[in-house]
């Protein structure tokens, strides 16, 4: 009878990875997708590991988790809007400035934004307080384009950071950047490039933030930005 | 999804914009309308790819710059 008492459903399994007692942030997509949907996904990536072990190729793997993450978020409809601005683009690349900004959350060292007041936030404490992340107005922090990776930091409560830590690039392609503008690839990158925590409360970025934002852009003289959301 | 609105409202300033995004943001990136975006087969937090895949990390990024300089309307493209 106790046991049965502590016994934990498998809904509250898949739903204990979206920041709860499993948080695990590249699976967190688990608690979106119904119950048998989840138990096949777990089933078939067991197997896919067997074969990815036997075959030697982890792309199996990938490919799995890919799919899952892709199902978890098709039904995610946060913002709708009927239609939106399209600024046509009539110049040729090779003349053009452009500049970066992404939502991965990097910031430089001895450059801490200091999230909801706190300085040197571990990345733990920044997903247990994911809830008032989201009522917060984002900051913007500058990092400039000739950074040595080393001195870049990376700190965010909505994605998993591990890839982001080993190499800035795969969420905040700066140093991709340089090396087109270095093949002639555009003209010109502005000095800084730039990164928020997109985890925020989405009515402060637009009636307070953004407008601020643009004006920025627009004096920095870019013909176009490069933006990634993680 | 903050940077959708980062996009229009730089688009709406005359500044052209381009999204590189993991395919699992593609409904995200439909409902929000947005101009033009590179959909990328990589997992959530690597849109670029994996760490050091500087070869992967330059092909992806020079992509998005062809869809920007192409584009002539919104487009959701995947990368291939």
């Amino acid at each position: 009878m106790e046991k049965e008492k502590n016994q934990e459903s498998f809904e509250a399994f898949i739903k204990s990875f979206f920041y709860g007692k499993r948080t695990d942030l590249s699976f967190k997509f688990l608690s979106e997708l119904a119950l048998e949907d989840a138990s096949t996904f777990i089933q078939n990536l067991f197997k896919d590991i067997i074969d990815s072990l036997d075959d030697k190729d982890l792309s199996i793997v990938k490919q799995r988790i890919l799919q899952g993450q892709i199902e978890g978020y098709k039904e995610q409809k946060n913002f709708e809007y009927d239609d939106g601005p399209f600024h046509p683009f009539k110049k040729p690349l090779s003349s053009i400035k452009l500049s970066l900004l992404t939502s991965s959350g990097h910031f430089l060292k001895g450059h801490d934004p200091k999230p909801l007041g706190v300085e040197n936030m571990s990345q733990g404490e920044a997903v247990r307080r994911v809830f008032d992340f989201l009522k917060e107005e984002p900051q913007l922090s500058k990092i400039p384009f000739d950074s040595n990776p080393k001195d870049l930091m990376v700190r965010h409560s909505g994605y998993d950071i591990r890839a982001a830590l080993k190499d800035p690039n795969v969420s905040f392609p700066y140093q991709r950047m340089v090396n087109l503008k270095d093949q002639g690839v555009f003209a010109e990158l502005t000095s800084n490039a730039y990164s928020f925590v997109g985890a925020c409360s989405q009515i402060r970025l637009l009636k307070k933030t953004l407008p601020g934002w643009v004006d920025k852009f627009v004096d920095l003289g870019v013909d176009a930005v490069v933006l990634v959301p993680v | 999804m903050s940077v959708g609105h980062v996009a229009r409202a730089l688009e709406e300033a005359k500044i052209a914009t381009i999204i590189i995004a993991v395919k699992a943001f593609e409904t995200r990136m439909r409902m929000m309308s947005l101009p033009r975006v590179l959909l990328t087969p990589q997992l959530l937090g690597r849109p670029l790819g994996s760490p050091f895949d500087e070869k992967l990390q330059i092909r992806i990024l020079n992509a998005a710059l062809q869809l920007l300089e192409k584009a002539d309307r919104k487009t959701i493209q995947d990368y291939c």
